[in-house]
């Protein structure tokens, strides 16, 4: 499995267009379409809005190319307290819509870690 | 009364200030849906409008008893009906603009892959097929999708008729130009109104409405049929 590049981030919203840009350029070296490459900057968007929400103060994104272009984000840091939100049911749910295997896994009760998928 | 209760309730006595009670209810997510998938160059209040009609026939649908969230059901349902909107729009026809050169040839060579292809193309491909990098492309599609007929035509407001119909040697694509002012000409009165405040003086749907004197389901109705005409005329057209 390769990697393309991993990039870690203090959550803050002023990072997540630099981050969608980035994003898109991997979806396209991994050959994923402009529609789902689109759908796959939502879902990184949606992830660490998630992370944040869950306590965190940065996030690491790992992009690597599996059968398309498979996104692994975690939460990293002293996690604080949780601020979950009634939109945080809609983000689980949007990823759940957008991509493929979506997987969460969770620490100490909290959300900790999620991977996606766009295939090829 | 509970969700659950709510569902059961107009499920069993199916009382339409029930269902609206549910919508309303319900109505910030189709709201924050239509945020999120705007800037793929449609408008938030169009894609709003698109997630609200999806919002009622998902009312419609829901079955409390599977045990689902309804926020669960919907999101997928809403963004389903925006992503089938967006596949809609991207069959339209596109405006060549000097400043936007890019997004234009993104979009048309887009659907020449497509066609060719039967698929979407990936950044890489549509730059290697426009001399440009794909950085370029990327950042294209980032900034807020391709020029299509549902942008204004002009920043002073111009109608999409009255741009296409003057001799600005901007256009460099002096056969589309004609193509699109002929099939405009087909158009009735009413119609070639519509594209004016819709696309040239770039109005929602309701603002549209307000001006015509209509429902805004109406006009909603009217600029997919006229598009359509539009469509299968360029088509026709360019054949």
């Amino acid at each position: 499995m390769k990697e393309y590049m991993t990039i870690a981030l203090p959550l803050s919203r002023e990072l997540m267009t630099a981050l969608r840009l980035a994003t898109g350029g991997v979806c396209s070296l991994a050959g994923v379409d402009l529609e789902r490459s689109e759908d796959c900057k939502v879902c990184v968007t949606e992830s660490l809005l998630l992370l944040m929400h869950a306590g965190y103060p940065s996030a690491r994104v790992g992009f690597w190319e599996e059968d398309g272009l498979l996104v692994r984000v975690s939460g990293e840091g002293e996690r604080g307290a949780a601020a979950p939100t009634e939109e945080d049911e809609i983000s689980f749910a949007l990823l759940g819509a957008l991509a493929e295997q979506t997987e969460t896994e969770k620490e100490g009760g909290a959300l900790a870690r999620l991977s996606f998928r766009f295939g090829k | 009364m509970d969700e659950r209760e709510l569902f059961a309730k107009y499920r069993e006595t199916g009382d339409v200030a029930l269902r609206n009670l549910l919508v309303e209810r319900y109505l910030y997510i189709a709201s924050l849906l239509a945020k999120k998938f705007a800037g793929r160059g449609v408008e938030y209040d169009d894609l709003y409008q698109v997630a609200s009609l999806a919002l009622v026939k998902g009312v419609e649908r829901f079955d409390e008893t599977k045990g689902l969230k309804f926020s669960t059901f919907i999101t997928p349902t809403i963004t389903g009906e925006i992503k089938n909107y967006f596949r809609d729009r991207s069959r339209l026809v596109h405006l060549p603009r000097k400043v936007a050169e890019l997004r234009a040839g993104v979009r048309r060579e887009s659907e020449a892959f497509a066609a060719e292809t039967g698929r979407s193309p990936t950044a890489k491909e549509l730059a290697a097929r426009l001399g440009a990098s794909e950085e370029e492309i990327v950042h294209a599609a980032e900034a807020g999708g391709v020029v299509s007929l549902d942008r204004p035509a002009d920043e002073d407001g111009m109608s999409l008729y009255d741009v296409l119909s003057s001799e600005d040697e901007s256009f460099e694509h002096f056969e589309n130009r004609e193509a699109v002012h002929s099939a405009m000409k087909a158009l009735s009165p009413t119609e070639r109104a519509l594209i004016s405040f819709r696309f040239g003086q770039e109005l929602s749907q309701t603002e549209t409405a307000k001006r015509m004197g209509v429902s805004q389901m109406y006009i909603s109705r009217l600029e997919r049929k006229v598009l359509e005409k539009l469509r299968e005329s360029l088509k026709g057209d360019m054949a």
